[in-house]
């Protein structure tokens, strides 16, 4: 750790504050708000079909909504990993400073999990849960049994009523996905003492790019579980899907675009050493792979996907494409507010280097193996509560999907 | 109300529980004694070691350092500046010895000529001045000029 | 009998929330309203943190770069002796002819002294300018703290509990004058290591009429520390008596620490 700070040394550029030449938060407060985004991402997709009745997108519904647990779970990690006393993180519920935004995170995080996604899952899969329960032997049985909580009632009648439950739990839901990543964007935005980082737009901001990172996310999964599954892709639901990646991709671009010409436009104090820091220090990560790559690519590809003029097959490629390129944006995205704001000297007269170490707690291997893991609980997830629309292979030894919406 | 929305209400409601009562262990008595913070914490920072003992707290044992001191241009230098945090030698003169800096770049700290000092300041160049001899062969450091 | 049990249920259900949330909601209330009855009670013996309120004056004009106050803040505190941690640190700020843009500097935060590296010939203006926390009385870091590991006490120094803090480190981002660091693994002060640390006016001198360490080894008295609620204190005929700027007003910090001397607009 000592030895990186030397190294940082050498490497400022102009004049930091002495205590600046340590970058504070680290490659894992990068994925922090990537991982919460996704879940916010994802849930909103899951709404989609059930508020808005986009009937299209119904195949990815549960898939979505154990994506978004998955990556609830893990969203936390991070966050706990780079405390210097992760001991002591409890102590965030317990003694909430309610002045400040990050003492939110235990009481909105436990919302979201126990009132919002536990609940919309619990009630949703009741009905094949009694089934399983009913139908199943040994540790598996015995887990459904657990989660049926000795309820085996599934008359019409009750499962309409938690159809009814379902739908008004989505209803508090979408808001609480809103607040969940707006509010993280609100950390970021609410420090005034960072210009690049101080703006109301910014819990917006991380709003529609959490949107943009969790449809190209579901999108990814139902493309890759259908292909593992050996199942025909519903291109219908492909299409709807990309067509709302699109639309929250332009409502991304030109939000991050008026971001960035009020801050060229209005000049206030260190405006000078912003545009350094995107014209020099953050030209890869900003310009090439965040606006570049990670927004006008994909959105040329959508659009072309949207003309018409291609095949199910050309297009399959273009939405796999710009899914990667979104996902890969997006993360960029937090790379840049987080680590760039904090390249950026509080003095405006410099820069401070962030050197990615590649071991240790804070290093690049503990971050990516926390970014895998919410696949491995998601497989889990799939496993014990198999989120397709046709009954799981290990139900119906040979039962044949009923195919038809898929195109040709 | 039917059965599994009472399980999950309980299930919930233990939760709630359990949270309270560990928190009701976890958070310091002290807590919000004065404020949003442990109040303990007040007392425990008034309580760290002072290492700076003041220049008057030599006066004592080495009585013609400290009135040539009081005397001369350095009176404005405490005695601590010079000689590093002493407390631990005023509450135990024989303990660990205290180690005296004469060398040049000592004294040139403050005396060398620097344009970014203010232009009344005594400043001489650590270069040539003195002949290369130590600074206190000519200036005792404790009464520095002669007049 | 079964609808009696029920009922128990039902009622139990409603109960058992309502008694707690009740309790904790009054303990809530308790220690939110304690603010209060802080002004009558006072931690730490004979010293009654309402009798006083500090305030603290930098005279960039005498200061002659010797850093020996850099020096004594860290041996008083415990602060790592590396370049990367900083209760208190002094800058350089050098207007060379014929440059519009200030230059400024802080080798090592002035803990060696400054090496001469312009000719006099070539400066049109210089100063030293020390820096420390500025003990806001509307501190940014002391709101973003989520767990109340940072307050403000009532005599007007924030202060850092390093038992309580969870070093996630947001009161650091949130100090526009970079006066905070996080306590490093290798510290010297074992319970210090991984939370939040700062220049504390050294508390545990004030709170004992003594003089904080940087004040004390300043030859020349550009640091100067005293209570306003004193009125024989010359900190008071000082504020009076001058024009002072505090560091990046526009942040709407109100710091207590006033400069004389230095260039409002470039100092920062
Ligand atoms: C209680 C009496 C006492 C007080 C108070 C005291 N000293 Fe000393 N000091 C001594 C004695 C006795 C010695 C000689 C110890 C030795 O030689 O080992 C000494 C030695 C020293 C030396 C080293 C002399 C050498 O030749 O190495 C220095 C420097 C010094 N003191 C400075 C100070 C300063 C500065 C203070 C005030 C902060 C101070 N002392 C306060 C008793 C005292
Ligand atoms: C400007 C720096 C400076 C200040 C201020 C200063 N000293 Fe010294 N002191 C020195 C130096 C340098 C020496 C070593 C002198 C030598 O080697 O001849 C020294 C030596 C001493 C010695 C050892 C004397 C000896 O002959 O070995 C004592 C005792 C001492 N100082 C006490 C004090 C006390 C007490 C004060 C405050 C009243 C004080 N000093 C202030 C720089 C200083
Ligand atoms: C911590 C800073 C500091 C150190 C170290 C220091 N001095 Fe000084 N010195 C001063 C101050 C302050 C004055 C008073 C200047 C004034 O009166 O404006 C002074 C005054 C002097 C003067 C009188 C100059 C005059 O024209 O009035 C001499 C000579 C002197 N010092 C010599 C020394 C020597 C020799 C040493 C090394 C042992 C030394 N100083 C170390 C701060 C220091
Ligand atoms: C050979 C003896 C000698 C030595 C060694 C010496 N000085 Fe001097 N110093 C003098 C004399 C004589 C004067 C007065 C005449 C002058 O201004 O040159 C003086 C003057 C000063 C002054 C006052 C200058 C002014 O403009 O008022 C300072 C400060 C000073 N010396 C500091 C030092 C320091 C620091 C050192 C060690 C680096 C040192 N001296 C070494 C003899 C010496």
């Amino acid at each position: 750790m000592s030895e990186l700070l030397w190294q940082a040394l050498q490497q400022v550029q102009g004049y930091v504050y002495p205590n600046e030449i340590e970058v504070n938060w680290s490659i894992l407060i990068v994925f922090y708000p990537y991982i919460t985004g996704l879940v916010a991402g994802a849930f909103i997709v899951a709404s989609l079909e059930r508020v808005f009745k986009v009937e299209a997108v119904k195949p990815t519904y549960r898939l979505a909504l154990l994506t978004a647990l998955a990556f609830l779970l893990a969203a936390p990690l991070p966050l706990v990993a780079h405390l210097g006393h992760p001991e002591r993180a409890l102590e965030i519920m317990f003694t909430p400073h309610l002045s400040s935004a990050m003492a939110g995170f235990g009481f909105v995080y436990a919302w979201y999990l126990l009132i919002v996604l536990l609940l919309e899952i619990g009630y949703d899969y009741r009905k094949d849960v009694v089934k399983w329960a009913r139908t199943k032997r040994g540790l598996k049985g015995f887990l459904y049994r657990l989660l049926t909580m000795g309820d085996y009632d599934i008359s019409k009648e009750a499962l309409k009523k938690d159809e009814k439950l379902v739908g008004i739990i989505t209803v508090i839901g979408l808001p609480s996905a809103a607040f969940l990543h707006g509010y993280v964007g609100f950390i970021f935005g609410s420090v005034k003492a960072n210009p690049w980082w101080s703006s109301p737009l910014m819990p917006i901001i991380f709003l529609f790019s959490a949107m943009v990172s969790g449809i190209a996310l579901v999108l990814l999964i139902y493309m890759a579980s259908t292909k593992l599954r050996g199942k025909k892709l519903d291109m219908k639901c492909t299409d709807t899907l990309a067509g709302y990646l699109l639309y929250t991709y332009v409502l991304d671009l030109s939000l991050e675009f008026m971001e960035i010409a009020h801050l060229v436009y209005v000049q206030e104090e260190g405006i000078d050493a912003i545009l350094t820091l995107i014209n020099d220090r953050l030209f890869l990560s900003f310009i090439v792979i965040q606006i570049f790559l990670g927004t006008i690519v994909p959105i040329f590809l959508l659009v072309m996907a949207k003309t018409g003029l291609f095949r199910a097959t050309i297009r399959k490629i273009f939405y796999i494409f710009a899914a990667l390129l979104a996902m890969i944006g997006v993360l960029a995205m937090r790379w840049n507010v987080v680590i760039g704001g904090q390249m950026l000297s509080k003095s405006f007269r410099g820069f401070s280097t962030y050197i990615l170490p590649i071991f240790g707690i804070e290093g690049l291997l503990t971050a990516v193996a926390i970014f895998i893991l919410p696949f491995v609980l998601l497989f889990i997830f799939v496993k014990v509560l198999p989120p397709w629309e046709e009954p799981p292979i290990w139900e119906s030894t040979e039962h044949q999907a009923v195919e038809g919406n898929g195109e040709g | 109300m039917r059965k599994i929305h009472v399980r999950v209400a309980m299930v919930y409601i233990v939760i709630a529980i359990i949270f309270l009562i560990v928190r009701s262990f976890i958070v310091p008595p002290s807590f919000g004694e004065y404020g949003w913070y442990r109040g303990d914490s007040v007392s425990e920072i008034m309580n760290l070691s002072v290492k700076h003992a003041g220049s008057y707290s030599c006066s004592n044992c080495h009585q013609t350092e400290y009135k040539a001191w009081t005397t001369g241009k350095h009176s404005t230098v405490n005695c601590e500046s010079c000689h590093g945090p002493l407390k631990y030698h005023v509450d135990d003169p024989g303990g660990s010895k205290v180690e005296v800096n004469a060398t040049r770049e000592f004294c040139g700290l403050c005396h060398n000529e620097n344009p970014s000092r203010p232009e009344g300041f005594p400043q001489i160049n650590l270069e040539s001045h003195g002949n290369g001899f130590t600074c206190v062969t000519c200036h005792n450091p404790h009464y520095p000029w002669f007049d | 009998m079964k609808s009696t049990r029920r009922e128990f249920i039902k009622n139990f259900g409603k109960i058992i929330p309502v008694v707690f949330f009740g309790l904790s909601f009054k303990k809530f209330i308790e220690t939110v309203s304690a603010k209060e009855n802080a002004s009558t009670h006072h931690p730490g013996g004979d010293y009654d943190w309402n009798q006083h309120y500090y305030a603290f004056v930098v005279d960039s004009t005498k200061c002659i770069g010797c850093g020996r106050c850099v020096v004594a803040c860290k041996e008083e505190n415990d602060v790592p002796k590396e370049p990367f941690y900083f209760r208190t640190w002094v800058e350089r700020y050098v207007w060379l002819n014929g440059e519009e843009e200030v230059k400024v500097d802080s080798p090592n935060g002035g803990f060696n002294g400054f090496p001469v590296i312009y000719d006099e010939k070539e400066i049109r203006k210089s100063y030293y300018v020390p820096k420390l926390c500025n003990q806001c009385d509307r501190p940014p870091c002391v709101q973003v703290c989520p767990v109340g590991a940072t307050y403000k006490t009532n005599d007007g120094v924030v202060l850092v509990d390093e038992k309580y803090c969870i070093g996630c480190r947001y009161c650091i981002q949130a100090c526009p004058y970079g006066a905070r660091y996080l306590y490093p693994k290798h510290g010297e002060r074992e319970p210090r290591r991984n939370t939040a640390d700062k220049c504390t006016w050294c508390y545990h001198r004030i709170t004992k009429g003594l003089k904080p360490a940087c004040v004390e080894v300043c030859p020349v008295g550009a640091r100067k520390f005293g209570d306003l609620k004193n009125p024989d204190d010359e900190i008071n005929r000082i504020l009076d008596e001058n024009r002072v700027d505090v560091l990046k007003p526009e942040a709407g910090t109100r710091p207590k620490v006033f400069y004389l001397g230095i260039d409002g607009a470039e100092v920062r």
